[in-house]
């Protein structure tokens, strides 16, 4: 996996991002949040390529619709960001 | 047969929904627990019902809960607003599914408006309840035994008016009447998925503005380390493994109810009801007809109700008789001890079902 990685608290509202994202034009995947990066175990993320995370971030804000955290991943490595 | 029990439930449907939930079975395994394609499959049927309920009654996506009936969700509602003792202002038309989480939360109800049809009767009983101090309100949009349409606007504006939180029973009008549950600003508004919404049983919607307690504790698919119930709806008040196949159903109903309109189902009903009081006008029944009604009606034949309804049933016509779970409802309208056969109607009823059912009551009555 490659890109931003957003999580959420719940899939509902990670499957709201999801739609709103895809309706921009932006190709966002919702997947099973990787173990190490669950808070308080399991959970839905979305992730989309790398350029498009600030956007995708702005416009979940834009639209209300909250994510918990965001984080780089390249392959097996992950890194917190603020977006 | 000729099918006028829509009060129960919508036993003929549109065969989309039949289409739909044969789909899910076949293609959508369980929702937030996997991440593979039948997984996926079944978020996205479930999150496009949730969606679509949320535009069709003005809900905000999350603000919809699915639950197994309305019972369900009435009861989540009653139990989040409502302590032993409280006060809780309700109408003279209650179901069962209001009245027993009362008596079983211990909580005690001030009866408001007990005049069939009348608004100004229940207006006024609300507003003396109000005034006088209540926890919280909860009223029936459309009495399950006599059609009676309650003046829910009114009584949401009041409501906010007094800062009183309240519920709304709208068993018998989702699918049949508008619900703009934003504009009302109600608390909680509680239907099930298999009467007007002409989803299968076992499905029903509660609309929460801002979260509930719950009343089943269990997996969500999420969160899982925190001993407690997500925060956030829907999933706080959606604890074990959804409904997919009942809700892939419901939301081909929903599809159905944009595609025709409310609006034409409630004209539809409005004609039907018109045409049963023209009907029976003058052949001896005690009809309950009046000017707030919809989609339903109730009346004493002289026979037994029962018997009425047995009779009817061995010429394939099915209504329903009895106290309809609303002894309340009876007690107000003053048939407590006969019941009532209640006729009603739904969005595949037609015409000349109705015509050939009066004709029928008049043959039983005279035999």
């Amino acid at each position: 996996m490659k890109g931003i990685l957003f999580t959420f608290r719940s899939i509902t509202t990670a499957q709201r991002g999801e739609e709103l994202l895809k309706s921009r034009g932006i190709d966002a995947v919702l997947r099973r949040t990787p173990r190490k990066l669950g808070e308080q175990g399991c959970g839905y993320c979305l992730t989309v390529e790398e350029p498009a995370g600030r956007k995708a971030a702005a416009l979940m804000r834009q639209y209300d619709i909250p994510f918990r955290r965001s984080f780089r991943v390249l392959g097996e490595d992950t890194v917190e960001v603020r977006l | 047969m000729i099918y006028l029990d829509w009060g129960a439930t919508s036993f003929q449907k549109p065969p989309q929904v039949a289409e739909a939930m044969m789909q899910a079975l076949a293609s959508c395994a369980s929702v937030g627990r996997g991440g593979y394609a039948q997984a996926n499959k079944a978020a996205e049927v479930v999150y496009d019902c949730r969606k679509r309920a949320g535009e069709l009654f003005g809900a905000d996506t999350e603000q919809v809960v699915f639950t197994s009936n309305c019972t369900h969700g009435l009861n989540i509602a009653l139990r989040t607003l409502l302590k032993p003792g409280d006060r809780v202002a309700v109408s003279g038309f209650e179901h069962n599914a209001v009245m027993r989480p009362i008596y079983a939360i211990g909580a005690r109800p001030v009866i408001c408006g007990r005049k069939l049809f009348c608004w100004e009767d229940t207006l006024a009983d609300f507003e003396n309840a109000l005034r006088r101090g209540v926890r919280a309100a909860v009223f029936t949009h459309v009495s399950n035994v006599f059609g009676y349409r309650l003046p829910v606007e009114k009584l949401a504006a009041m409501c906010r008016r007094y800062g009183v939180p309240f519920v709304v029973d709208a068993a018998q009008s989702a699918g049949t009447l508008p619900i703009d549950f934003r504009r009302w600003g109600a608390d909680f508004v509680a239907m099930p998925g298999h009467k007007g919404l002409l989803g299968p049983q076992g499905t029903g919607i509660l609309l929460c503005r801002n979260g509930g307690i719950p009343l089943l504790f269990g997996g969500t698919g999420s969160r899982s380390m925190e001993k407690t119930m997500p925060e956030s709806l829907p999933e706080r008040l959606e604890a074990g493994t959804m409904n997919v196949t009942g809700i892939a159903g419901l939301n081909a109903g929903l599809r159905y109810l944009q595609e025709t309109g409310i609006a034409a189902v409630e004209e539809r009903e409005k004609r039907l009801l018109k045409i049963a009081e023209k009907g029976l006008s003058g052949k001896g029944f005690r009809c309950f007809f009046g000017a707030h009604q919809s989609g339903l009606f109730s009346f004493v034949p002289g026979m037994g109700c029962e018997e009425m309804a047995q009779r009817l049933a061995e010429r394939d016509i099915a209504v329903r008789a009895g106290l309809h779970c609303a002894p309340l409802a009876h007690e107000s309208a003053g048939t407590l001890h006969t019941g009532t056969v209640r006729v009603s109607f739904g969005a595949l009823t037609r015409e000349e079902e109705v015509w050939k059912a009066l004709q029928e009551f008049t043959k039983i009555s005279s035999d």
